[in-house]
């Protein structure tokens, strides 16, 4: 493209660097299918949660920080102390912050400033006309892009393989809605837009009269105001960067979005021009932070003080006394902070039985056909591009594959004739009675639900020997797993087993993609127990016993069953170990069933746990990663025999082991399964501080769209986030909203160095929306990062000490 | 007071319930979800209760509590206690998921009174034996599932949906009001049984034409009809068991309203050839704006509205057995359909898992419609075709196009045997079933409903209208991937899958995007 055209005195560079910017600020949005948790600030890490909340408030109202009365009520409590806002007041790095603790609790009574996002054309188009222009063109945008974004959902498809300016063009020079609702000639000036949505965005931001400085600005609350719809083409863009490639779907929203406010604009230039250009003057002042913001950046920040003190005091606890003998059991769970209540009960029920925490994908990076499948699925974490491709089943396995293939193919023609033109009446009549055991059966969940279960996986990719050993190697250090190895170690990935739940995949393992983790698990398991493998791995410094089994698990979220994959190996000479396994892990399931079905509502006890997964109108089959606070890598004897109650993600690392090799693993956690915590943490932190802007909102009302994505209700935008129901129970929050803390046993030194080599690492911490702690070889929170490369001693354990003196 | 009173128990249990439930309006009320679906459970064991007293007693009216033969009375017959075990159970299994599923909202009893009221008023409907209950009972229901469409009444697009079925529902309301006064001044009585008793006698008083003529507009209203579909695909603003239970009870409101009335409706050819052509065209119409709907309840709606319009069409024939056959067998897939939606994304990643879809050219679809003839042929000959209706016989061959597309599917060059044999197996199972469903039905309603007559030559000119042009439609849905990538398919696929613009129209006659609406 001609990078000088120029229209109407608008440099096009200027125009697409804004459209990119403005892009960038958007956060993606994964399809419900394989659905992971994403940082909805992801835009705003270079800035602190102050100016974010500047920034979010102006383009599109929304508040990052709870009301301030849920603030006083805390501190009314004594939850947050009067340190706790001390030393938040203290590390807040504004000029214009309170000067001390008394004027931050006055100014913190004063309410905060209503949250109203600058007008958009169409909103002031809407005042002047007394016509919903937003939701009329949020509602037709919606019913186009569900189709041009539809996976399958609709028999009829729209229209595939163009722009999404292209196919939206096509769609709205046909459209007659708009001109029904009294947008005169839309059809016909959409057909005359120009063919690059770059040129019609220039034309529309000069005859809009924006400046180069307020396109940024303007062009974020257009996509802003998207909601979901930008998230999920942010997702294609994604995506496409992350294979080398590039994708334009989201210039394409804002070009339709803008082409729309250029209309509107005409529409009723005479009664907005003057307000209009009051507006765009706005867009291009800077975002500051305002007193507001940082008031709320202080309690939110003092909120989370205290959350760190009673963690600091349960990392204090004193640790159990762990003997050097071999263990009978060594399980392997991911670092969700679901295992955290399993690995628990499991290790309560016998001393020589350890576990471990791993990123749930346990490092295996495959893109996976599952059995009878064309479907590559991309199990591993999103961050990651798949180097190697696996399927499930080999050569012996391919007639019961197309047996398989032909059921599913026959069931799809039975589905769409369900579906058709006149055949749906025909199905009706036919097949309606049927529907009585559909009703019963669903209606007592009478459905069963087992594990997955399909042929064990292998790669399709060829290793060598060379590359499988490294790979074994790689896995087993990054695990701090390297001696000691007990007879038998599960590898347990994890997955929810629900029904007719739309959210289901964000229920399962987030590092495997959204899919059930034990694909990753087997393929791992097969490998570790490869004789050459286990040559290569002795070779390297790590001998495994030959008596030592690696067996793959799956450990069910929602019931806290697990189930083992041993047929995949050779286990006859394990089977008595497995069998006390097997009854230990029925035992734990037991436990945790017991001690979440208190957290859960219209659940007495460990029986109710199971029905729940079965019950198809459940809208709460389990928490997830509702209650996230924390995030520990360190040995577990750390945090072993206290309770951290299903709230912390446990990464094993010793870096005693590390240090030998430059603190590579110690690098690797900081910039991959701490980056992912905190898109889950943030998750759950946006969805709870704003269910509206960064909520699925309820899910009562939910409305699968092209089966990507929910709609609430009738139509409009998709919608991203986390549902209502998610971090609510009904009565209260579930979800405590809090930033991440981040607590390491690591030299500092060490730290410091990776941060000083990660820009966007260290700008999570020094921006904090994530904390960062050292601890100390007894396992305390001895150092907080201060931002900056620098570390401040904390000395939590005496402050609370102080605080119960004083009370 | 007798045996004859027993139906009546059904709604009232569940009404009490209501009540109980009113008083604990708020989240978690204690006691109140287990009470509500037991007194569902209840009036299912009474609806089978009453199909036993039909069996043991015969069809026949009840006596009216009340004055002047205005007051309760229950009709006795097939038609009333199918509603009643349909409905009832329908109505158990939404207010049991209801329990579950409304856990935790702040106004949870208040939900499930309201949904038990609702669900009252349509058990009332469906057994009334006079003119004046059936009346109040069909204002009751829309009146209460009114309250649950603006349960979120604070959600601008809930207030938009619910303000458009309002308009159409009252203007229903007014249609059935003027049927049952003509009836009334017709026959001179309130009493439905002896209404129908003299209308299939041939009483044919000046009013009657009339009282037909209102009562198909008041189905049309309630049944979602072109041009007055359009509310129908807004109301997904409520909880989903509002939307089960609308489209699995409420919405065969019309429907039942006409088989009800069916007597009456014979009286009148004209107003049965209008039906037959509104209920074909928006069937067809409804069928194909479907098949572009990218969400699911909204294609679920769309769904409905084209199966109201089948069931119109049936009656419009005189093949009343037959509507009521559909009904059932709507209700049970809908009510599932909605309470299920949410496996929609497990079902759309599931399509493309087994690989492509085999394509069948245009040879394979002539092959599928003789294959499909052929299977009908057969199975006429089986069930005896010459016992038959020529509108029955009609109606099969309408049902037997959609079953070609089955067939078509596992004729596609493509297609491997295996699938082709599955096809055809799941072809003729669908058949057999249709056609020993739509037999069963015939012999349960004999003497319930009329007898289809023997066509006109008006009826002749429907009958070859309507299956000429749904043969044209399964033929084009067959050939569908053939043609619906076409440019010129897209403009019409964007008009229909607006509707035809007719909601848009409705909303801009009524300002429902207005601002100045929005309090």
């Amino acid at each position: 493209m001609n990078t000088h055209l120029k229209i109407a005195n608008v440099d096009m560079k200027v125009i697409e660097t804004g459209a990119d910017a403005a892009a960038r600020q958007i956060p993606p949005l994964w399809p419900l299918s394989s659905s992971v948790a994403v940082n909805p600030f992801l835009g705003q890490m270079n800035m602190s949660l102050a100016k974010a909340g500047a920034l979010l408030a102006r383009v599109g109202g929304v508040s990052v920080t709870m009301p301030r009365d849920w603030y006083v009520a805390r501190i009314e409590t004594g939850e947050i102390s009067d340190e706790d806002l001390a030393s938040a007041l203290d590390a807040s790095p504004h000029g214009d912050k309170p000067l001390h603790v008394a004027a931050l609790k006055v100014a913190m009574r004063s309410p905060a400033l209503g949250r109203k996002a600058l007008p958009t054309v169409a909103d002031l188009v809407a005042e002047a006309s007394l016509t919903d222009w937003p939701g009329i063109l949020a509602e037709r945008i919606g019913s186009w892009a569900g189709g041009y974004f539809d996976r399958g959902q609709a028999l009829w498809a729209a229209p595939r393989g163009r722009s999404a300016w292209f196919a939206w063009r096509a769609y709205a020079t046909h459209d007659l809605t708009p001109e029904i609702m009294g947008l005169k000639g839309f059809a016909t000036f959409v057909a005359e837009a120009p063919d690059s949505p770059s040129e019609a965005i220039a034309r529309a931001v000069a005859r809009l009269g924006i400046d180069e400085a307020a396109l940024e600005s303007y062009f974020h609350q257009l996509l802003f105001s998207l909601g979901g719809l930008a998230q999920y083409a942010r997702y294609e863009l994604w995506r496409a960067e992350l294979a080398g490639e590039t994708d334009s779907a989201i210039t394409d929203l804002l070009a339709i979005r803008l082409l729309w406010e250029e209309a509107l604009f005409s529409l009723q230039e005479e009664a907005v021009a003057d307000e209009w250009r009051r507006v765009a003057r706005l867009h291009e002042t800077p975002v500051e932070a305002g007193g507001d913001d940082v008031i709320g950046e202080i309690l939110q920040e003092a909120f989370e003080r205290a959350t760190q003190r009673s963690l600091a005091e349960t990392l204090a606890a004193p640790a159990p006394t762990v003997g050097d003998d071999r263990p009978k059991l060594q399980a392997a769970f991911c670092i969700d902070v679901r295992s955290e209540v399993f690995r628990r009960a499991l290790e309560s029920i016998d001393p020589s039985i350890r576990t471990l925490g791993f990123a749930g994908f346990f490092g295996i990076g495959a893109k996976h056909r599952r059995f009878a499948s064309d479907v590559e699925e991309l199990r591993l974490p999103v961050l990651l591009n798949p180097s190697i491709s696996s399927c499930a089943g080999c050569e012996t396995d391919r007639d019961r594959d197309l047996a398989t293939r032909y059921r599913a193919r026959a069931k799809r023609a039975w589905g769409r004739f369900k579906l058709a033109a006149v055949s749906s009446f025909a199905f009706v009549e036919a097949m309606g009675p049927v529907y009585v055991g559909k009703l019963l059966r669903d209606g007592l969940g009478f459905a069963s639900i087992s594990a997955p279960n399909d042929p064990p996986p292998r790669f399709e990719t060829e290793l060598d020997a060379a590359a499988r050993i490294a790979a074994a190697e790689t896995v087993l250090r990054a695990m701090s797993l390297t001696e000691n190895f007990a007879r038998v170690v599960l590898l347990a990935g994890h997955g929810a087993s629900v029904v007719n739940n739309p959210h289901a995949s964000g229920l399962n393992c987030g590092a495997c993609g959204g899919y059930s983790g034990e694909v990753n698990a087997r393929l791992l398991a097969i490998l570790l127990n490869e004789t050459e493998v286990r040559e290569g791995l002795a070779a390297r410094g790590i001998t495994v016993p030959e008596d030592t089994l690696f067996v793959a698990a799956l450990h069910d979220t929602t019931t806290d069953r697990v189930t083992l994959y041993d047929r995949d190996v050779d286990a006859a000479a394990h089977s008595a170990d497995l069998e006390r396994i097997r009854q230990w892990l029925e035992t734990a399931g037991k436990v945790a069933r017991g001690e979440r079905a208190l957290r859960l509502p219209r659940a007495a006890g460990a029986g109710d746990i199971d029905s729940r997964a079965r019950n198809w109108a459940e809208v709460r089959p389990e928490w997830a990663l509702a209650g996230n606070k924390a995030f520990v890598a360190a040995p577990r004897i750390r945090t072993a025999g206290r309770s951290l109650e299903g709230r912390a993600f446990l990464h094993d690392y010793d870096w005693k082991q590390d240090s030998a090799r430059s603190f590579g693993v110690l690098e690797l956690i900081m910039t991959a399964p701490v980056v992912v915590a905190s898109w889950i943490s943030l998750q759950y932190y946006g969805s709870t501080v704003a269910p509206n802007a960064f909520g699925s909102g309820n899910k009562l009302l939910h409305n699968v769209v092209g089966g990507i994505g929910v709609l609430e209700g009738n139509g409009g935008l998709m919608r991203s986030g986390l549902p209502w129901q998610s971090v609510h129970d009904g009565e209260r929050l579930i979800h405590d909203p809090v930033r991440l803390s981040v607590c390491i046993e690591a030299p500092r030194e060490a730290m410091t160095e990776i941060l000083r080599r990660h820009e966007g690492v260290r700008a999570l911490f020094d921006n904090r929306w994530l904390h960062l702690f050292a601890m100390d070889k007894g396992g305390r929170l001895a150092y907080r990062y201060a931002g900056n490369l620098e570390w401040v001693p904390v000395d939590f354990v005496s402050i609370g000490r102080d605080i119960e003196a004083a009370a | 007071m007798s045996y004859d009173m027993i139906p009546l128990a059904a709604p009232a249990v569940l009404l009490l319930a209501a009540a109980f439930a009113f008083l604990r309006p708020g989240r978690r009320p204690r006691l109140v979800p287990g009470l509500i679906e037991s007194a569902a459970l209840v009036a299912l064991i009474v609806a089978i209760g009453s199909a036993a007293l039909l069996v043991f007693a015969g069809a026949h009216t009840g006596p009216v509590l009340g004055l002047a033969g205005v007051g309760l009375s229950t009709r006795f017959d097939v038609v009333s206690v199918t509603m009643l075990v349909l409905v009832s159970f329908v109505g158990w299994i939404v207010l049991r998921y209801s329990r579950s599923y409304l856990d935790g909202e702040a106004r949870q009893g208040a939900f499930l009174g309201w949904m038990a009221v609702t669900l009252a008023a349509v058990l009332v409907l469906v057994q009334a034996g006079n003119l004046a209950l059936f009346v109040a009972a069909w204002i009751a229901t829309s009146v209460s599932l009114h309250r649950l469409l603006l349960f979120y009444g604070d959600r601008v697009q809930a207030v938009r949906g619910a303000r458009k079925k309002f308009i159409v529902a009252r203007i229903g309301d007014g249609a059935l009001v003027g049927a049952a006064i003509l009836l009334f001044s017709g026959y001179g009585t309130f009493d439905i049984g002896t209404i129908l008793a003299e209308a299939r006698e041939g009483a044919v008083p000046a009013a009657a034409p009339w009282a037909a003529g209102c009562l198909a507009l008041a189905a049309i209203l309630k049944s979602a009809q072109f041009p007055f579909h359009g509310w129908l695909t807004e109301v997904m603003e409520a909880p989903t068991p509002v939307s089960a239970l609308l489209h699995a009870g409420v919405i065969n409101g019309g429907g039942f309203l006409l088989i009800r009335f069916s007597d009456v409706m014979l009286l009148s050819p004209g107003v049965l050839a209008f039906l037959v052509i509104l209920g074909g065209f928006t069937a067809l119409f409804a069928g194909l704006a479907m098949l572009a709907q990218s969400a699911v309840k909204n294609s679920l709606a769309w769904s409905t509205i084209a199966q109201m319009g089948f069931m119109i069409m049936q009656c419009g024939l005189a093949l009343f057995p037959l509507a009521l056959l559909h009904i059932v067998a709507h209700s049970l897939y809908k009510a599932h359909a909605f309470l299920a939606s949410g496996t929609a994304v497990e079902r759309v990643a599931a399509i493309r898992r087994p690989g492509p879809i085999a394509i069948p050219s245009g040879r394979a679809v002539l092959r599928a419609f003789a294959l499909a003839l052929a299977i009908y042929a057969v199975i006429g000959l089986t069930f005896g075709f010459a016992s038959k209706p020529p509108q029955a016989i009609a109606l099969g061959a309408i049902l037997i196009f959609g079953v070609a597309y089955l067939l078509a599917q596992g004729l596609a060059d493509a297609a491997p045997r295996v699938l082709t044999r599955r096809t055809a197996l799941y072809a003729i199972a669908a058949s057999v079933s249709y056609f020993a469903l739509q037999t069963g039905t015939e012999w349960l309603t004999a003497g319930a409903l009329p007898q289809t007559p023997a066509p006109g030559p008006l009826e002749w000119a429907m009958l070859t209208l309507t299956v000429a042009s749904f043969g044209v439609v399964a033929m084009a849905q067959a050939l569908f991937p053939l043609w619906s990538d076409h440019p010129a398919a897209a403009g019409l696929r964007v008009h229909l899958s607006n509707g035809l613009y007719a909601n848009a129209v409705f909303d801009r006659m009524i300002g429902n995007w207005s601002t100045r609406n929005q309090s």
